[in-house]
């Protein structure tokens, strides 16, 4: 067994140094009846690296993939490009290998990464401060909730409709638990209306914080103004989420709107979609909110000679100090993601973050202006998502699959997201600087192709 | 603008300044494929971010050398021993990196149609099976993002299934006080209650104390076994039959699952919901932190309550299920973290039923060895045979005015990353000693020679250099007060030289 390095011979002398003869004595302690014998168990027959790979490979090319078709989904997972070298970097055994940094002093690799990035989370975002990295968008969003409510002392949580369903959901799940009520504001795609007005208007003196997504679930932007002021007025927290964190490169960021927490995810930022994880949460705030914020963080600091080093602090809102009342109970978070998001912003600095951006939105507004006129757009100001409505489901799922068929996902049939038959003639599509001029006219053309038999 | 500094490598000790002090102007952005425009679309228009994010761009050259200087003050499994009790620091095959970068996983879109990823999800279908058998729970479900969330879970399940049975009052989760600060707070976040078991003086859950906490309040014992003394609770099946009697059901926290994996089931023991930190016992890279993954196995009577989406088999086709009646509902954003749970079963698949069970040996004789070792120079709280990992105090070096924390610091300078100190709670000056079962005997020979060497320094009233450590890293004890009392987390000066400060 190739990680196992011991010989027979170094397992006798081992035994014989504690005074056993047989490895069954080191289990004594197990009641025999829940002993296994060796090798009863249902799994597979051990496999050589060459076995397993070939049975990983397999499998893989039994997927199709965003490197084979053009990929127009979005909902909160993007095909950005992400250069070699921020793999290349995440690969090397010293970030990839290590523990969580514990001890600092051998350990400063990871933790001034970690400054870095949520420096620079902090800066895209323009809050004060970010944490360390939670799981994903949906449980920052979630924790998001849940750190309002400790701040402000108030249960009632306010959700936009157009806040990703799968965020609303595991927030409204993180929540149940715990009392309090959460409201839900209606949202749709095709509304003319701005629905910030109305949701500021749902803001009230038992509000905790209103949470709303922006760029929203349907791609749309709105200044967010009035509901900083309504949550002025009430006392109530101010909660950013966002799906696609490159927009924040081309329009203005949470913090230009007072947000007071800012969260959403970081996998735009140079990791890649793997079927939905690992990608990363991104967490920020305030500065006065840190003592509640969840997570870890890490901070700067001088070792015992007077030199600039960093550590992990704040631990006394965390669960190994804080147990039960600890602000929540995450421990492993995603480490590596936050040095993969370092190295890629780095490559990119403000003006690659910005290209990225305008790529991703020029593509968009290109694919707007070719749709016939059957089709229509979501109404209002777009960053890189929409929404288009087709004449009917029929249609719309024969484009998907002639598209497919022309080596591009289409978009995502939206009502499988937001459970809404209403949303069953409706696609969500969305762009990134990947999508080139001739994916988007192959697209259109699919698309003329599929509406043609309608003339 | 700050000054741009460039610190050489002597002898291979180096400084590396922040990127932020590295930066300078920025003559041309990255290429990028794409569309290229000149201007944002005009729905944008006032939109437009007004002052840039202030991130440096650097070269790609730039950027990869400080990166791989950075890594180069780190210390990982790669590159040394790394015994941190509870966290199982094994070796990371590196096919799993491979596995994970393969296109047809990396590269798939979570929204992709069901039938064009049937390869990936029959790999998962494969893992959930395997978890199954391997803990004896036989459903299971991937979606927990670390083993925390996991936790989580499994609490919000097993309420779940009080409150179905119409038991809604039952609200308690009794958690001992050697358990990981996550169980109370994940249980706490679930909306339970929690009350401490007192361990006995044995350091395992003393039966009267269980007893007298029992009662018609109670959801759920979280227990660990081997618990966090590195110690198997041998009444496991009184344990789970006295809080079964009680109504209660039993969690089981599958850190220390290395232990015994392949060699016993958790299930089989009365456990009815488990954890499985793939990271420790399945070999997933911890990553400085994560990415982890905590899928939870669980038995008949709690399975319709599993979360969504799950994945299930319909014939030849696998199936992501995203609503069930009974389900606790989504947890996650996804269906989990699925580059790390690829390289999980890729674990499993290499030893497979031939070998599972090689793991735990291999793990808890090199514990033992250790313990044996190192039983006449340290204390030992609770003597007798352990599991994967031996608990130690600094009860004897005490005497000289040396603490863990010192011993802990010594062995850096000896070469070897610290155990796991100050854990668990229950001992005074713990040192948890996890060396799995993928170290040398060579290497375990020099960490017990190091122990030695420092227990006898003590003896011998030598202590300075104790008390000093670490004086080899190139930074010294930080100062982790000063950290906390006014918290700088963010680089405050900008390009252009001004404070980013803003309240």
């Amino acid at each position: 067994m190739r990680f196992l390095p011991h010989t027979e011979e170094d397992r006798r002398s081992m035994l014989e140094t504690i005074g056993m003869t047989h490895v069954d004595e080191l289990f004594a302690d197990i009641p025999e009846r829940f002993l296994l014998k060796p090798g009863t168990l249902e799994l597979p027959e051990a496999a050589s690296e060459a076995a397993i790979l070939r049975h990983f490979g397999r499998a893989a090319s039994a997927n199709l993939h965003a490197g084979q078709m053009r990929c127009f989904l979005g909902a909160g997972t993007y095909h950005h490009f992400v250069p070699a070298a921020v793999d290349h970097v995440i690969s090397r055994g010293e970030f990839l290998t290590a523990y969580t940094p514990y001890q600092p002093e051998i350990s400063q690799g990871t933790l001034q990464a970690l400054f870095e990035f949520q420096t620079m989370i902090a800066r895209l975002l323009d809050m004060d401060v970010a944490n360390a990295s939670m799981y994903d968008a949906a449980t920052s969003v979630a924790e998001a909730a849940l750190m309002a409510r400790r701040v402000t002392r108030r249960d009632r949580v306010l959700m936009a409709e157009s806040l990703n369903p799968r965020y609303r959901a595991v927030t409204e799940n993180y929540l149940a638990r715990n009392g309090g009520h959460i409201c839900i504001q209606p949202a749709d795609a095709f509304d003319e209306r701005d629905p910030i007005p109305s949701l500021a208007r749902a803001i009230d003196d038992q509000t905790a914080c209103v949470i709303v997504q922006y760029p929203d679930f349907f791609g749309r932007i709105h200044a967010l103004a009035p509901l900083r002021a309504a949550c002025d007025e009430h006392g109530a927290l101010l909660v950013v989420a966002f799906s696609d964190a490159t927009a924040f490169g081309l329009i203005e960021p949470p913090g230009h709107f007072g947000a007071d927490i800012a969260c959403g995810s970081g996998q735009a930022l140079g990791i890649p979609m793997s079927f939905g994880g690992p990608h990363i949460g991104l967490f920020a705030c305030r500065q006065r909110f840190v003592r509640q914020m969840p997570g870890r963080v890490c901070g700067m600091t001088e070792d015992a000679e007077g030199r600039r080093g960093f550590v992990l602090t704040l631990s006394t809102r965390e669960q190994h100090i804080r147990r039960e009342k600890a602000t929540s109970n995450i421990c492993s978070n995603q480490g590596l993601m936050c040095t993969a998001i370092a190295c890629h912003l780095s490559l990119l600095g403000d003006a690659g973050i910005r290209e990225v951006a305008m790529r991703s939105a020029a593509a968009l507004q290109k694919l707007i202006e070719q749709l016939p006129p059957a089709i229509t757009p979501a109404p209002g100001a777009h960053y890189n998502e929409t929404v288009l409505r087709f004449p009917d489901g029929k249609l719309r799922d024969a484009f998907i699959r002639a598209a497919r068929e022309a080596a591009i996902f289409a978009g995502i049939p939206l009502e499988t997201l937001t459970d809404r038959q209403t949303h069953a003639a409706d696609l969500l599509v969305a762009t990134t600087e990947i999508i080139s001029a001739e994916d988007i006219d192959d697209y259109a053309a699919v698309l003329h192709r599929t509406l043609e038999p309608r003339k | 603008m700050s000054a741009t500094r460039y610190s050489a490598t002597t002898g291979l000790v180096h400084e590396e300044p922040l990127l932020f002090e590295q930066a300078h102007e920025q003559h041309e952005a990255m290429a990028l494929p794409g569309c290229a425009a000149e201007e944002a679309p005009s729905p944008l228009a006032s939109f437009l971010r007004q002052k840039p994010a202030g991130i440096p761009g650097l070269s790609e050259p730039e950027v990869v050398r400080h990166f791989v200087r950075l890594s180069q003050w780190n210390h990982g499994i790669e590159t040394g021993f790394y015994p941190l009790g509870s966290c199982t620091m094994k070796y990371n095959p590196r096919v799993h990196e491979q596995i994970a970068r393969m296109p047809g996983f990396a590269q798939a879109h979570p929204d992709q149609p069901e039938d064009s990823v049937q390869g990936l999800l029959s790999l998962l279908f494969e893992l959930q099976q395997a978890l199954g058998e391997i803990t004896g729970l036989p459903h299971v479900t991937l979606t927990p993002a670390a083993g925390a969330h996991g936790e989580l879970v499994g609490i919000m399940m097993i309420r779940a299934w009080h409150d179905a049975r119409g038991d809604d009052c039952r609200r308690t989760v009794l958690v001992p006080d050697s358990a990981h600060g996550t169980n109370p707070a994940s249980a706490s976040l679930a909306g339970m209650r929690t009350v401490e078991l007192k361990s006995g003086p044995d350091g395992q859950i003393d039966l009267t104390e269980l007893k007298s906490r029992l009662d018609d309040r109670v959801a759920a014992l979280m227990l660990t076994n081997p618990n966090t003394t590195g110690r198997f609770e041998s009444q496991i099946a009184e344990i789970c039959d006295l809080v079964h009697q009680a109504g209660g059901l039993v969690y089981g926290d599958g850190a220390n699952l290395n232990a015994i994996v392949g060699k016993a089931r958790p299930g089989d023991m009365g456990i009815d919901c488990l954890h499985i930190n793939v990271h420790k016992t399945f070999a997933t890279p911890h990553g400085g932190g994560g990415p982890g993954a905590g899928p939870v196995a669980v038995n008949e009577a709690l399975a319709p309550f599993l979360p969504v989406p799950r994945i299930e088999r319909q014939g030849e086709q696998y199936r992501i299920v995203r609503s069930c009646p009974q389900s606790i509902g989504p947890v996650f954003g996804s269906i989990g973290q699925v580059g790390v749970l690829l390289r999980a079963l890729a674990y499993i698949r290499a030893f497979g039923r031939d070998h599972l069970h090689r793991i735990a040996e291999d793990a808890v004789l090199n514990a033992n060895y250790i313990l044996h070792r190192l039983k006449d120079a340290y204390h030992v709280p609770f003597p007798g045979l352990c599991k994967h990992e031996c608990l130690l105090t600094d009860k004897f070096q005490n005497r000289h005015g040396v603490k863990t924390l010192d011993l802990a610091k010594r062995l850096i300078d000896l070469g070897f990353h610290p155990m796991t100190i100050y854990f668990p709670l229950i001992v005074h000056g713990a040192m948890l000693i996890e060396p799995t079962e993928t170290e040398s005997r060579r290497t375990i020979d020099a960490f017990c020679d190091a122990m030695l060497e420092i227990a006898r320094a003590c003896e011998k009233g030598e202590v300075q250099p104790m008390l000093d450590a670490p004086t080899k890293p190139f930074r010294r004890r930080l100062d982790e007060t000063r950290a906390a009392r006014k918290p700088v987390l963010v680089w405050p000066e900008r390009a252009n030289g001004s404070s980013a400060d803003r309240s």
